[in-house]
């Protein structure tokens, strides 16, 4: 069918994913790491197993959900732009995407101090365009563009880890909310 | 005209005498037909976060911050030495609900949880099943209790009913309460730190900030009242509003846990309350303690003002929830309780309540409890405790007192004045709820006195402060080497006390 033609196949995008899997999960887990002393303090090591179930749960989701963004480029955009070169470009812009984001978290760190200008709409819109010029540029540039294919083929063997123990967390968590 | 004969001066003395006990007994009796009686009255306790008894004009205190609490306390039984076991939320709400010392439910950790083998002790399951049990909390520590007492409590509400702004999320899965709030609101959620993930928790944190941009903060000077740690904003009146409509429906023997999170920090009061006590009036000047913040005493003076102002504005509004009360008739079918789960210290250089030093002002709360009917206030003199409340429950709810209680039952509620009683109250915050306890301070009071221990905050080992309330009631003189036979046997009896809860734990 013409409609799945334009998607990029499993195999361009489990590399993306796993970029997507690495940081989002990595974020979180030492935020996980800088909790668990407190944790280990008044909790048993079943309810921090199970809290871990849930913040991996969550994870799992929020990977999905960002995958979804150079899947629906790959989508809306011709197949030159972005498709043919999918690895190197929704790699990079998991990659941007995800460091401006850690960039914005980076601001809230008091309850009081929310970066109000960062939030502004030009100030992410100028964040936005300078993502999508230097993913523009990844995949104009031969080397550039293979070494961040290189290294996305690489952490996609953390797929395996992550996945199951993934899944296995969504059985544990979605009975107990649903 | 006939002589008095001895034996007719005997028959009038007796009779007289009769009459006395007879009179001094009926307030007793019609308690205890209240809590036999098979259409029970219902319970509604009021539990303010972080009021410390001696910053309210109805226990004394010079500013004129409760003029509502005075009116409740005029139809109400007033404890006038009520302590909190705990000088935090953690671990004060956990007695008060529980009835048990910190040392023993172990809920002395920043977001701590009662010991999972433990928590079928508490005041829902004490007042029983034949009473519709009600809890809410602004405050989400003791939302993580009513999810361990939740097979005992028939409704919680969220944390957020009644606010302006609430972002809490936790509370959405109902199912699972516990770890929900705890992966969420703690977790993914919490303030004050960068979001915890980079997504939902950030979009959480963006969007927050969007809508506190388009929040009107109108009549607060300072900014809405808010929980400091959750995002949850409210507007008092609304609150008091919610719970006016939630007390109107309550079915009859229902018992109604409310913990409001004012007056505790961030101090907000109303504008009609806002710099109402920039008097320049300060209290007596006390000595900065070593383990305490070494704030200035212009800082102080600031933060005992804001403080004020905001128990006030809250007092405003509960004069507003009494008029309701009276004028609904509540108060004619219910025990209505007013207490706090700790106090707040401002003093020493110290701000706050999550501190070692337990002055009065940290750790003396109200206690008011207005029983079915009840037209004159009443005054008790002698120490009473958080933990007494839970036992207190069980028997005004015409249920058995636990025996595994360790608090007594209040005066004029079922129990005697006990002024010679050891009381105590613990902070721990430090220490791992599944050992020993070994960086503490805890405080213990018994006739007049009060002996204050120090364990694991100096090199030189235990230190001691011995005060005598009665006659130094601002504890400036430490009386520790100079009364010391006095000092000796409470110490011998703090002591025994320590090692005895320690006694079960390895390490």
């Amino acid at each position: 069918m013409a409609i799945f033609n334009r998607l990029p196949s499993l195999r361009q995008i489990a590399p993306v994913y796993a970029i997507a899997v690495i940081i989002i999960y990595t974020w979180t887990a030492v935020w996980f790491l800088w909790n668990l002393p407190s944790w280990l303090f008044f909790m048993t090591a079943g309810e921090i197993a199970l809290v871990y179930a849930y913040i991996l749960a969550t994870n799992f989701l929020e990977s999905l959900l960002v995958v979804c963004g150079p899947i629906l480029l790959s989508f809306v955009l011709p197949s030159k732009w972005f498709r043919d070169s999918f690895v190197a470009r929704g790699s990079s812009l998991v990659i941007l995407g995800l460091g401006y984001a850690m960039f914005l978290a980076l601001q809230f760190q008091t309850r009081d101090a929310y970066p109000s200008i960062l939030l502004k709409v030009w100030s992410v819109a100028l964040a936005l365009g300078l993502i999508a010029l230097l993913v523009f540029v990844v995949g104009k540039i031969p080397f550039v563009r293979r070494a961040v294919e290189f290294i996305a083929e690489q952490v996609t063997v953390f797929l395996f880890i992550y996945v199951p123990i993934s899944i296995v967390s969504l059985f544990i968590v979605l009975p107990r909310v649903l | 005209m006939s002589k008095f004969s001895r034996r007719e001066f005997l028959k009038l003395t007796s009779a007289l005498s009769g009459m006395f006990a007879l009179s001094g007994l009926i307030q007793n009796v019609s308690l205890l037909r209240t809590a036999q009686n098979p259409s029970r009255p219902n319970i509604l306790i009021f539990v303010f976060d972080a009021m410390s008894a001696l910053n309210l004009s109805v226990y004394g205190y010079e500013r004129n911050t409760t003029p509502n609490l005075e009116r409740f306390a005029e139809r109400a039984t007033v404890f006038n030495a009520h302590y909190s076991a705990g000088s935090f939320t953690v671990p004060g709400t956990a007695s008060l609900l529980t009835g048990l010392y910190p040392w023993t439910h172990r809920a002395i950790n920043d977001a701590g949880l009662v010991a999972r083998s433990l928590t079928d002790r508490n005041i829902f399951r004490l007042v029983g099943e034949q009473y519709n049990r009600l809890a809410f909390a602004q405050n989400l520590w003791p939302n993580y209790f009513f999810g361990q007492f939740q097979k005992d409590i028939d409704r919680i509400l969220p944390s957020g009913s009644f606010s302006q702004v609430d972002y809490t999320f936790g509370e959405k899965f109902n199912k699972d309460l516990l770890t929900t709030q705890r992966v969420f609101d703690d977790f993914f959620f919490s303030q004050g730190t960068p979001p915890k993930s980079l997504v939902f928790s950030l979009f959480e944190r963006i969007s927050l900030e969007r809508t506190l941009a388009h929040t009107s903060q109108g009549g607060y000077p300072n900014g809405l009242p808010q929980n400091h740690q959750y995002p949850l904003y409210f507007r008092l009146p609304n609150v008091m509003d919610g719970l006016m409509s939630v007390i109107g429906n309550l079915k009859p023997s229902s018992l109604a846990y409310f913990h409001l999170y004012p007056p505790h920090d961030p101090y907000n009061p109303s504008k009609q309350f806002y710099l109402k006590f920039d008097d320049g009036w300060n209290p007596v000047e006390k000595p900065i303690h070593p383990l305490g913040d070494h704030w200035s005493s212009k800082a102080m003076y600031r933060f005992r003002r804001a403080y004020d102002e905001y128990i006030a504005t809250l007092d405003n509004e509960f004069g507003r929830l009494l008029d309701f009360l009276q004028s609904s008739g509540v108060f004619d079918t219910s025990y209505v309780v007013v207490t706090s789960d700790h106090g707040e210290l401002l003093e020493r250089g110290e701000r706050g309540h999550v501190s070692p030093l337990l002055y009065e002002a940290g750790i003396r709360v109200p206690l008011m409890i207005s029983y079915p009917g009840q037209k004159s206030r009443q005054d008790v003199y002698s120490p009473t405790i958080s933990v007494d409340v839970a036992p207190t429950l069980a028997h005004l709810a015409g249920n058995a007192i636990p025996d595994w209680r360790e608090g007594e039952l209040l005066p004029v509620f079922g129990g005697q004045e006990l002024s010679d009683r050891s009381i105590f109250t613990l902070y721990a915050l430090k220490n791992p709820a599944f050992g020993k306890l070994i960086r503490i301070s805890v405080v213990m009071r018994k006739g007049n006195y009060k002996l204050m221990c120090y364990r694991g905050y100096y090199q030189e080992g235990d230190k001691f402060e011995l005060y005598d309330l009665q006659n130094d009631p601002e504890e400036l003189t430490d009386l520790y080497s100079s009364t010391f036979p006095v000092a000796q046997a409470m110490q011998d009896e703090l002591l025994a006390k320590l090692d005895a809860v320690n006694a079960p734990y390895k390490s």
